[in-house]
């Protein structure tokens, strides 16, 4: 996509410098060439097949099905609480998850319209209160991920970070049991 | 009939009509899916929406392969026949989705 | 007319007519060209306000862990910034521009309605004030220049802060409202004679295309504001999810505002480059056609959109995908534009001057804005970037290329036009290029900061992120920005004070504006021209002389009044003569009336409001007490040897015109007030287990007949009236039936449950209040008509005030018949899952 836009871009300003420059070939071009190639058929396939591959991106993203383990993240000016598929909570603002396998995130909020975001594993979703929005992420290595709430909701909005640990497969197992 | 093409030959009505149509197809086709979701259509869901789709084609395909009339304003009345032909090719991408994509999730 | 007057006897005696006098009088002047310029200045100061709020956050922004403004204080800083450029800044400045440039450009001597435009600009003006000394005093909206609910909710904004926001903006937008409303009913009547649609201006035609997207963009954010304000008062629970309300709602609404008029500010901003490239391409615009295709599908697909700004909130894959693909089509017309536009300077002579070199300017951040546009547009990476410094990015390259830099250019063109002098074209060079770098500067590296993933609207964030040398460098270049708009300033001021003077048209133009003598005159044109030719390839330099000579039409002075012509919306054959209003205080004392009203809301002074509201309204009934005549005069010489009607004779004149799109303007904000009411019985949660909100059948019924009947008299005393009879019966009884149907109306409110309590009860209330609220205004229409019948104003001939009573009291009757509707599904929803 970044390649695509410096090409178009390159391609926009070049026509532009031509048009000042008046190459005889540039004269020649008539006016419905003009509009019919660069209105028509330029942008249109490029846009079918870009909105095309997103839609289909889109698809396989979504949370179908059910994802093994199923987290709540749970926003509150300006905190987040995160219970675990045990219905439990823990007093970090840490959430803990496994690594290398895709896990569900619902999220919901008590007061204001919050975000749920950690920019390296993937998209944002809204803490909306009275809806509960479903996100499923996926970190592929061991290791502690920044989040933050992405949605602006007041003068604590700035500190309203968290962190993502996600834990090789066994020893996420000892920490959920570790916790009873 | 009459009293439609009466209105139409309106160059101003011709100019948007494609477009009313299309706007009026995509309230109708985003209420019946928030509907549909809302009230568990289940499997008669992507059907209807995908009759709606159709349905939608068959006015902007008419206006679309009207020509131009053949009056004094000449000029808009070509803009017209471009701007019915956009919203038909409006109409078929933006609504295509109907036959694919997730509905309630 | 007998003998043609020298040039300057017909100037001195059309001046006498249409010039304001200095002073004190000045207050009361409703001539556009003073309004326009009013406007555009206004504007400009606010963009000052704005770029020295954005100074400030930037200041802020240069360095990690910064103590410079804690953020309660920044918080107002980016809100009002946004605020300020948007409803300040931007729509008044191509309002403003507007109502200087169309009379013009299109050969009338005026807007519709001059003394609208003045009402306007002083709603505008006070409107605009109160946020500014809401800011000076400290408590200035912190909401985001989007105002999310429930943060801006009573609990969570329990300040004044929100309700400055609701209720400013609000009393700004009535100014776009009239605005709108005016334009659009002017570029439809009121050109030259033989300017048919298809010869007008492509300006005139963006403008057309603003206009008429206003119309049905803007009642869903008026509605919205209502909407919460009345939650803030009255704790009505619109978008209080614990009540049935949805904080979703204002998101929509919102953004069914919010996105076409990022379009409503780019239509004018284009229309001006389609009339400057073609004059230094000096070659007629290519794909005029195809312009006027691309602006209607631009119009239309930008209300298909607005759910891009929504694409995280949990809305299923398909909806998104809608949105999805209508945002990225949209870019199809923009590139027909730009395609034509590059067009048509290669196959023209193309010259450089000043204008030209911001429009370059134009073509290297607009396309730039668009590229990340569609980028953004793409459902997986929006949820990356959404609300990131990266759409902080995009939105000031779409708005700072798509309306700054075109706004420049059409300084550079324009200016002369205003001052009469030309520009001096030193200081415009440097300041271009610290323009351009400092911009790029400023905003390009925001795309990185966004990837990296900085949030938007955080007002400190902490140094160990790898962020701090790319603020550093976007502060660094805002400031270079600054300085070259301090350039731009100092060089249009300098241009009034030691420009060169020069004779009519520098620039070679095509289009009528450049016709007349600079500064332009108080009345335009001397006389008024016959069009044979597409109205963009005129020669004003060649018909500016006849015309000032009187050999258009009109081209004389006729006992003292202001008048104008009146078209065919189509054809462009001169249809009547229009007289306009004369200068007056009365567009002041409304507006002041009408400030009284909001301030009275601002600081809970319930009691005040409906007075204010009342003395709006009684105001209001005064504007037509000097206008109309009292016999039937036929038609009228107007030069040339054509005769015409005047416009109170005439059948299909501005006002009837400008009522049917006030109307129009009306019911979309009703079809809102609709679509909010369905939209939290279907999504809204705690729908479930609620009693339903029972109104009596009887109570409807009653209802229903009496405004029907009350549309039916008003509508039958209109026939009647064309037809020669007396119908002051029918107006009565239409009046009566009328108010019958509003106590009903209000009496079926009253029968509600507590309001307060759940959305069940609180949508019926206004709901059911509107319709009540249009009942009332139908009686006044029919009374205003029985008026005006008895005063002699009426005949058969002369029957616009029946036309309005006829039209308002339909449209009573629809609301009510709706409003009952809604109540009744409202109340059967209970039952469904
Ligand atoms: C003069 C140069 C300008 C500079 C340096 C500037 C700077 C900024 C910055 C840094 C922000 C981000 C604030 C934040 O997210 O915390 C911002 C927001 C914004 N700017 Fe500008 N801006 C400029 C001109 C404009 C213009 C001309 C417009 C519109 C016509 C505009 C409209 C906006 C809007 C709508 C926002 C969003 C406010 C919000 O988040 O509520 N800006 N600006
Ligand atoms: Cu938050
Ligand atoms: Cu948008």
């Amino acid at each position: 996509m970044l390649y695509g836009s410096v090409l178009l871009f390159a391609l926009v300003m070049v026509l532009f410098g031509l048009a000042y420059l008046r190459p005889a070939w540039v004269t020649r071009i008539t006016p419905s060439q003009w509009i019919v190639g660069g209105g028509l058929v330029l942008p249109i396939p490029i846009l079918v097949l870009l909105t095309g591959t997103a839609l289909v991106l889109g698809e396989q993203l979504l949370p179908k099905g059910d994802a093994p383990l199923r987290f709540k993240a749970h926003a509150e000016r300006w905190q987040w609480t995160f219970i675990y598929p045990d219905g439990r909570e823990m007093s970090d603002e840490t959430l803990h998850i496994p690594a290398g396998q895709a896990v569900d995130i619902a999220v919901t909020s008590e007061d204001v319209i919050h975000s749920f975001w950690v920019p390296r594993l993937g998209g944002k979703i809204d803490a909306i209160p009275g809806h509960e929005n479903l996100i499923r992420l996926e970190a592929d290595e061991p290791g502690t991920y920044w989040g933050q709430c992405a949605e602006y909701c007041g003068p604590g909005h700035d500190g309203m970070w968290f962190r993502v640990q996600a834990h090789a497969a066994e020893d996420f197992t000892a920490l959920m049991e570790g916790r009873r | 009939m009459t009293a439609m093409t009466a209105i139409l030959s309106h160059p101003l009505v011709r100019l948007i009509a494609g477009f009313v149509v299309w706007s009026v197809a995509f309230v109708v086709l985003y209420a019946a899916q928030a509907l549909g979701c809302a009230y568990g259509w289940g499997d008669w869901h992507r059907p209807i929406l995908w009759l709606l789709f159709l349905l939608a084609l068959v006015p902007m395909a008419w206006l679309a392969l009207l020509g131009p009339r053949h009056d004094h304003q000449h000029a808009l009345n070509m803009a017209a026949v471009w701007t019915n032909r956009a919203a038909l090719l409006a109409a078929v991408l933006i609504f295509l989705p109907v036959t694919f994509a997730s509905l309630c999730q | 007319m007998s003998e043609r007057p020298s040039p300057i006897a017909l100037h001195k005696q059309l001046e006498a007519i249409w010039s304001t006098p200095p002073g004190l009088a000045r207050l009361s002047s409703v001539n556009h060209t003073i309004l326009g310029k009013r406007f555009m200045a206004l504007a400009l100061c606010f963009f000052g306000i704005g770029g020295l709020l954005s100074m400030l956050i930037r200041a802020q922004m240069a360095t990690p862990d910064s103590a410079f403004l804690g953020p309660d204080i920044y918080n107002q800083v980016f809100t009002m910034h946004g605020t300020v450029m948007m409803f300040l800044f931007a729509i008044p400045m191509f309002e403003g521009f507007a109502i200087y440039m169309l009379p013009k450009m299109l050969g009338a001597r005026d807007l519709a309605f001059p003394r609208l435009t003045a009402y306007g600009f002083w709603c505008y003006l006070f409107g605009g004030s109160i946020l500014i000394v809401a800011m000076l005093a400290g408590v200035a909206p912190n909401g985001g220049w989007f105002m999310y609910t429930p943060l801006s909710s009573k609990p969570y904004t329990p300040g004044i802060n929100a309700d400055v926001w609701l209720l400013g903006i609000t009393f700004v937008e009535i100014s776009a409202v009239t605005a709108a409303v005016e334009l659009f009913v002017t570029i439809l009547k009121m050109r030259a004679p033989g300017m048919a649609l298809s010869r007008m201006p492509l300006f005139a035609w963006y403008m057309l295309v603003t206009a008429g997207m206003m119309i049905i963009g803007f009642p869903p954010l008026i509605l919205g504001s209502i909407l919460l304000e009345l939650e803030r008062a009255f704790d009505l629970p619109f978008f209080d999810p614990t009540r049935g309300g949805d904080p979703l709602l204002w998101q929509h609404l919102f953004w069914l505002f919010g996105h076409p008029e990022v379009y409503i500010i780019f239509l004018p901003a284009a229309g001006a480059l389609s009339t400057i490239i073609p004059v230094f391409a000096q070659r007629p615009i290519l794909g005029y056609r195809a312009i006027i295709a691309a602006i209607v599908a631009m119009a239309f697909l930008s209300f298909g959109l607005w759910v891009h700004h929504m694409f995280t909130v949990g809305i299923p894959h398909l909806a998104l995908a809608f949105f999805s693909a209508a945002s990225a089509l949209v870019a199809i017309p923009t590139a027909v534009q730009i395609f034509a536009w590059i067009g048509t300077l290669a196959s023209g002579k193309p010259r450089w001057d000043i204008p030209m070199l911001y429009v370059a300017g134009f073509f290297i951040v607009f396309v730039i804005g668009g590229l990340t546009g569609v980028m953004l547009a793409m459902v997986p990476f929006n949820t990356q970037a959404h609300d990131s410094y990266f759409v902080v990015a995009h939105l000031h390259y779409v708005l700072v290329g798509g309306f700054v830099f075109p706004m420049l250019a059409a300084i550079y063109y324009w200016l002369p036009h205003i001052s009469g002098r030309q520009s001096l074209y030193r200081l415009s060079i440097p300041a271009f290029w610290l323009i351009l770098i400092g911009f790029n500067l400023t905003f390009f590296l925001m795309h990185l900061t966004g990837l990296m993933g900085m949030p938007r609207r955080i007002s400190t964030y902490p140094s160990n992120w790898g962020w701090d040398w790319l603020n550093l460098l976007s502060s660094v270049g805002g400031f270079v920005l600054t300085m070259g708009f301090a350039l731009v300033l100092a060089d249009m001021v300098l241009q009034f004070r030691f420009g060169a003077r020069f004779r009519r048209d520098p620039w070679r133009a095509g289009t009528l504006e450049w016709a007349t003598a600079t500064p332009p005159p108080s009345y335009n044109l001397a006389s008024i021209p016959h069009i044979e030719a597409r109205a963009d390839q005129l020669q004003p330099a060649l018909i500016g002389p006849t015309l000032a000579g009187g050999q258009g039409y009109l081209g004389f002075a006729r006992a003292g009044e202001q008048e104008t012509l009146g078209v065919n919306m189509v054809t462009g054959a001169v249809e009547h003569l229009i007289t306009l209003p004369r200068r007056s205080y009365l567009p002041l004392s409304t507006a002041l009336a009408t400030a009284s009203f909001f301030l009275a809301l601002l600081f809970r002074l319930y009691w005040l409001a409906p007075i204010g509201a009342l003395v709006t309204l009684g105001l209001f009934l005064v504007w037509p007490v000097s206008l109309g005549e009292k016999r039937d005069k036929g038609p009228i010489d107007i030069g040339r040897g054509v005769s015409v009607p005047p416009d109170a004779e005439a059948a299909d004149n501005v006002t009837v015109l400008a009522n049917r799109t006030a109307l129009a303007m009306n019911a979309t904000l009703f079809a809102s007030l609709l679509f909010g009411g369905l939209f939290l019985l279907v999504v809204a949660p705690n729908w479930q287990d609620t009693g339903a909100a029972q109104v009596p059948l009887w109570a409807a019924a009653l209802a229903i007949l009496a405004a029907m009947s009350g549309a039916a008299l008003a509508a039958r005393a209109r026939q009647g009236n064309a037809r020669g009879g007396t119908t002051h019966l029918d107006l009565i009884l239409a009046v009566l039936a009328q108010l019958a149907a509003m106590a009903t109306t209000i009496a079926a409110v009253l029968w509600l449950d507590d309001p307060t309590g759940h959305a069940r009860e609180a949508v019926p209330f206004v709901v059911l209040g509107y319709a009540g609220l249009h009942c009332g205004l139908g009686a006044v229409m029919s009374a205003h008509a029985f008026w005006r019948l008895t005063r002699g104003y009426i005949s058969a001939r002369r029957q616009t005030e029946m036309v309005l009573a006829a039209l308002w009291n339909g449209y009573a009757a629809g609301a009510v018949i709706l409003a009952f509707g809604l109540t009744g599904i409202l109340a059967m929803g209970g039952a469904m899952p």
